[in-house]
């Protein structure tokens, strides 16, 4: 293995820049510009709030692929697709099968959930979103891949513009997930794809769970 | 140690670089697998600790073919131990040790309170089914199905877990739709949505008792009493492994001596000396799977000719594999190990010669013996080998209809009892082939129709 590169740490700018939660103007704001862009909006006062609605959006017994997030996992989303019984998880399915054996049906059932549910790192005022991935798997069942997709996003997570939202992946979320994989995994994390969801083309495709409180990173 | 199966064990060493594009980590190239770090479980899964032993294997078989990530951690795995903070008293003979997401621990762990642990286990949700399967293997799975989506009030209940012998298989490649193949565990994780999504019910890990007759239906008794009433009933229960008689081979199951090729097995074999035994699809099969991760792997047959019962797809392939080295005419004689297994003793020649092997793994996937528990209560028929006997068989086997009250004679795979159908594996004269399996699962629906029409009442009610 090549040595690890250096641990990058976040600023105190970049915290007080990047980890405050927007006002409630702000967060009703931003929704409305998510709606004006195709992108369903649903504002919730907390965690718990989101959890609950997440419920509400699933089917029960639907396939759903619950990305790697710490919003989800806070709030519980995580554990309600994963051990309630209720969906079919397709990460624990993923998890279990043969990576030498499998990996072409791996690919194609990871690619095509019914249901994605993940979260995003940043979202403009303008109604765009912004999701970094290390190794990108993540992306394409959030562009197309998937049925339908829900983000639960944290309210500290809205930025002026896109510009912003990079510098918030690169300054702020970038050094959190990295630490965090590098604990998780024993690797080091990175910037490697972003995705930009500027307009939701098909109606209902996308929601976005919007939480005026602060969630993961 | 192995988590889940596959899970974090390949981290770091699997193929494709990842280069990342961030400033501060450029030209840093780290390799990870797309899957190993986007896929493992979030919340907090099954532990499972013990050492090497027949009913530790049982319980991490059951988990991987139910589908349930779990962590197995070696007893002699310190510092494992001692990372799982709070969970790791463990007293010897109390093993193996399963520790459950919500932190309830069972010790010693069976597969039944594993099961009921994570709330597999479910009640049947109705007095009376139109049909019950008893078996959720190929055959089984494909009658749930046909059954549930034409209206039948349809309940399958699997002692273990679905998919049967397939579901073990690493890839089935002459299954028809899936040109690039299927793994048995997707075909029945696929084949089990789709029967739910019919409405069939689908009882896990709910061994059957006993089976007995109740006016023109039936009466599968379960494991801890509960009766499952039918008027129709459909035995889809397949067939076990055919036991090796071999010397001190018993003692050796689950240190190194497996029956099948148990999927959770197979990342425990990176690096070993495997041998496979048997020359069905099903040892075919296996030899491909480990061969990915073993140093080698001897396939031994006892027969001539690795085609006789193999597909030729599957022979062609087997040979074909650097580290496979196929002995035919060989059979195991002896083994060799105290407490894990060390090697054995193989006859070749028609035993003019018996040599050593040394081994770490042994699979045995050798014949059948049809699972018929519960059935010959009944007094059904079966042939010489044990298969149950069903249509023409029966009329052509003398004797084998004595009890049989019906004017008409017993329709295809219908047994001597009437409204009682065999399909799949544990049927006499069945193909021993999952697509034979399906089909015949799929036939008996039709001919279930036939008979709830003969006993009348109201189909769906």
């Amino acid at each position: 293995m090549p040595e690890l590169p250096p641990v990058v740490e976040v600023s105190d700018e970049a915290r007080s820049e990047f980890g405050r939660l927007a006002s409630e103007e702000r967060v009703a704001s931003v929704a409305a510009a998510l709606e004006s862009k195709g992108i369903t909006a649903i504002v919730v006062n907390s965690g718990d709030e989101a959890r609950l609605t997440v419920r509400t959006l699933l089917p029960e017994g639907a396939e759903v692929f619950n990305n790697t997030s710490r919003t989800l996992e806070t709030t519980g989303v995580a554990e309600d697709i994963e051990s309630s019984g209720r969906y079919q998880p397709l990460r624990l399915r993923l998890y279990q099968m043969d990576r030498q054996m499998q990996r072409r049906e791996m690919r194609s059932m990871a690619s095509a959930p019914d249901y994605v549910v993940g979260s995003a790192h940043a979202v403009t005022e303008t109604g765009s979103v912004l999701v970094a991935s290390a190794s990108g798997s993540q992306l394409g069942p959030l562009v197309s891949g998937a049925y339908k997709v829900i983000l639960v996003i944290g309210g500290q997570k809205i930025v002026r513009d896109l510009e912003t939202g990079m510098r918030r992946i690169y300054e702020y979320c970038f050094p959190l997930e990295d630490d965090r994989a590098r604990r998780a995994y024993g690797i080091p994390s990175g910037v490697n794809n972003v995705l930009i969801i500027n307009r939701g083309v098909t109606p209902g495709r996308i929601t976005v769970v919007l939480v005026k409180e602060t969630l993961g990173f | 140690m192995l988590r889940g199966r596959g899970g974090l064990r390949t981290a770091g060493r699997a193929a494709g670089a990842v280069p990342s594009l961030t400033p501060a980590v450029a030209d840093q190239p780290h390799a990870i697998s797309m899957f190993d770090y986007d896929s493992r479980p979030i919340t907090p899964q099954v532990v499972l600790i013990g050492r090497e032993s027949s009913a530790a294997y049982i319980i991490r078989d059951f988990l991987n073919r139910n589908g349930r990530p779990f962590e197995w951690v070696d007893v002699e795995d310190r510092e494992r131990l001692g990372a799982l903070k709070g969970r790791t008293a463990v007293e010897p003979s109390q093993l193996p040790l399963c520790v459950l997401p919500d932190g309830t621990r069972l010790a010693p762990a069976t597969v039944e309170g594993v099961a009921r642990g994570l709330g597999m286990v479910s009640a049947p949700a109705l007095a009376e089914y139109d049909l019950a399967v008893v078996g959720a293997g190929p055959a089984g799975l494909a009658a749930s199905v046909y059954a549930a989506s034409e209206g039948l009030r349809t309940v399958t209940i699997e002692a273990l877990a679905p998919g049967g012998q397939a579901g073990t298989t690493s890839m089935i490649e002459n299954y028809l739709g899936f040109p690039r193949g299927i793994s048995g565990s997707e075909l029945a994780t696929r084949a089990s949505a789709q029967a739910r999504h019919f409405g069939a019910e689908i009882l896990l890990a709910r061994p059957v008792g006993g089976l007995s007759q109740e006016g023109a239906g039936y009466l599968a008794r379960l494991a801890d009493g509960t009766v499952v009433r039918s008027r129709a009933l459909l035995m889809t229960t397949g067939v076990d492994w055919r036991r090796l008689e071999v010397p001190g081979l018993e003692e050796l199951l689950g240190s190194g001596v497996y029956y099948g090729a148990g999927p959770s097995e197979a990342v425990l074999c990176q690096g070993c000396r495997v041998a496979v035994v048997g020359g069905s699809n099903s040892a075919g099969q296996a030899v491909v799977r480990f061969s990915k991760y073993a140093s080698h792997v001897t396939l031994l047959v006892r027969g001539r000719d690795l085609g006789a019962s193999m597909s030729r797809y599957l022979v062609d392939r087997v040979t074909k594999i650097e580290n496979v080295e196929v002995r035919t005419s060989a059979q195991i004689v002896g083994v060799e190990g105290g407490t894990r297994l060390r090697g054995v003793s193989v006859s070749t020649a028609g035993g003019a010669k018996v040599g050593h092997l040394a081994l770490d793994h042994l699979f045995i996937c050798i014949g059948g013996v049809p699972r018929t528990h519960g059935a010959l209560e009944l007094g059904l028929s079966t042939d010489a080998a044990g298969y149950l006997r069903t249509g023409s068989e029966l009329t052509a086997t003398r004797g084998a209809l004595d009890r049989w009250e019906l004017e008409r004679q017993p329709l295809p795979l219908e047994t001597n009892l009437p409204g009682l159908f065999a399909a799949g594996d544990v049927r006499s004269g069945s193909i021993k082939r999952c697509a034979a399996a399906v089909g015949e699962g799929s036939m008996a629906v039709a001919l279930v129709h036939t008979r709830l029409a003969e006993t009348g009442g109201e189909i769906g009610a």
